[in-house]
């Protein structure tokens, strides 16, 4: 039975995948819920999972944690697509003319490597404390990665599709309309899912430094009492609003794109 | 015969990235194609055939010289010369039909109900209809190649040209594509370069066989094979092997002689 599991690149019924990927999550609880409760560490630093359980239930109970989530995601959401409406363009852009790719690609490979919690203070300082700050942030930390990324996946649609589509009398839009975008665009669509979790990161960076409201400023605030349950029922509460986000991107992924089944 | 296509004093060089060393890959080099005539490039590898033809189909530019389509200079790609590549080249967001249908999408001389019966005439000519709702990720090479087929024709080029489309292919499948290709041939009349190595294939499917040097390519032979084993014969497999192997011989003798000149200058 248990040797079943372990043949050598063997695939695996769907139903037992769930079956370990649950059993994992448990194994990992029972190991937290031992260790809390064996009294060897203090639950001042680390609570048991039910007093996180029941802190997450509090968030939401007594300090409207509801409304943070709703101002995070938002935050998150409306910078994510202010970096893809400019991003998708221009990144089109440098892989259709050499030119603009010559002109912005060492500008931007500099840019990319600037940490952003670095450039916080100068984006303070430049936006003060209210959401444009915020939101520049998060616009920093994903506009730039998405336009190499976009710009890389339209290189990388084959040749002989652009090809083809040369000798059957497309011009050169609707070559970029009718294939280079067709077939890039499940690539795309993927990046854009992982550049959205980078956001997450940015966000609780950019709340802990100047904000009055969202996850991070709650998480932060809460810090000061030693409310650890509080502040782990936080991260946990971005954990599952990341993963629910992923899913949905990766369903919609499968609905879009049903023709790369095999 | 008839000049619909006239190649003459095309030259073509690649340089290194660093602009040093060139490579030339065809010399000055001049070739006429009748109207409807099957014309297979035969040549050892690397000798530039493809380069040829891709010039010829406007994907690449040469250096020198002029070719014409029916006495109009040409320059750059367009719908007079359909392409078919080696390597899959049907869209594989878009179903069986779908793809096929995409060879009519810019044609502007036929209405959108023509579009539909150009589409399923070519469906039929390379026996897709079965497969109609499939995406071309679902379907075997051979298939594959038989979309991209159809979708080239459905575009109604003056010219197709194939770059060792059967090269992927296993043998049995490829034997039945050249068989279907010989039947499309004859009810179309499409005037065809077909860029190959397997010499048997040339044989087998030329009104002509031209063979190149090695690099840089230049004519080395033409062969008329209708000449030597009527088209009938070759398409009906009742070809005088005798005659099919003393010709086969014959270019394997040539191919062979350029390519150990190939070897020499490495």
């Amino acid at each position: 039975m248990i040797k079943s599991l372990f043949v050598f690149r063997d695939a695996l019924p769907r139903k037992t995948e769930i079956i370990l990927g649950i059993f994992g999550f448990i194994f990992f609880l029972t190991i937290w819920h031992m260790t809390a409760s064996s009294g060897v560490i203090r639950p001042e630093f680390l609570p048991t999972p039910f007093a996180v359980a029941q802190a997450f239930v509090r968030l939401f109970t007594e300090r409207d944690f509801a409304s943070d989530i709703i101002v995070s995601v938002g935050r998150v959401w409306f910078a994510f697509l202010l970096s893809v409406v400019i991003a998708v363009p221009l990144g089109l852009m440098m892989s259709t003319y050499r030119a603009v790719g010559a002109i912005l690609e060492p500008f931007i490979d500099f840019l990319r490597y600037l940490p952003v919690p670095a450039l916080v203070p100068l984006l303070v300082i430049w936006f003060g404390v209210g959401e444009t700050s915020k939101i520049a942030v998060l616009w920093m930390g994903t506009f730039f990665q998405l336009i190499l990324l976009i710009a890389d996946d339209t290189k990388r649609v084959p040749t002989e599709y652009i090809e083809s589509g040369h000798t059957l009398g497309a011009s050169n839009g609707q070559i970029m309309r009718h294939i280079i975008i067709p077939a890039a665009l499940p690539n795309m669509i993927d990046n854009l899912r992982i550049t959205l979790g980078w956001c997450w990161t940015y966000l609780i960076i950019a709340e802990i430094v100047a904000a009055n409201s969202g996850i991070g400023h709650m998480i932060w605030s809460l810090r000061r009492f030693v409310k650890t349950p509080e502040v782990m029922a936080g991260i946990i509460a971005i954990g599952i609003i990341g993963l629910l986000t992923d899913q949905a991107f990766r369903f919609a992924h499968a609905r879009l794109f049903s023709y790369q089944r095999r | 015969m008839d000049k619909f296509i006239k190649v003459t004093d095309v030259t073509k060089t690649y340089w290194s990235e660093d602009g040093k060393t060139e490579t030339k890959v065809v010399l000055p080099l001049s070739l006429t194609i009748a109207e409807g005539e099957m014309v297979m490039f035969l040549g050892p590898s690397g000798c530039g055939k493809t380069t040829l033809m891709r010039i010829i189909g406007g994907l690449e530019k040469q250096d020198q010289g002029s070719i014409t389509l029916a006495g109009d200079l040409l320059a750059g790609p367009d719908r007079r010369r359909g392409m078919v590549f080696q390597s899959y080249s049907s869209f594989p967001w878009l179903r069986v039909r779908d793809n096929i249908k995409f060879g009519t999408r810019y044609r502007k001389d036929v209405s959108a109900a023509e579009k539909e019966e150009i589409t399923d005439h070519y469906m039929d000519m390379v026996g897709l209809f079965a497969y109609s709702d499939f995406y071309t990720n679902r379907i075997s090479g051979g298939m594959r190649q038989r979309v991209a087929i159809a979708r080239t024709l459905a575009s109604s080029p003056d010219i197709l040209l194939m770059d060792e489309p059967f090269g992927a292919l296993d043998a049995q499948t490829r034997e039945h594509l050249q068989f279907q290709l010989m039947d499309i041939n004859k009810s179309e009349k499409k005037t065809t370069i077909f860029v190959t190595h397997d010499v048997e294939e040339a044989i087998l499917l030329a009104d002509r066989v031209v063979i190149f040097s090695a690099r840089p390519a230049r004519v080395v032979k033409e062969i008329d094979v209708n000449a030597v084993i009527p088209a009938e014969d070759r398409r009906n497999n009742t070809a005088d092997m005798q005659k099919f192997f003393s010709l086969r011989n014959e270019i394997l003798k040539i191919i062979r002689a350029e390519y150990r000149q190939t070897m020499e200058t490495i």
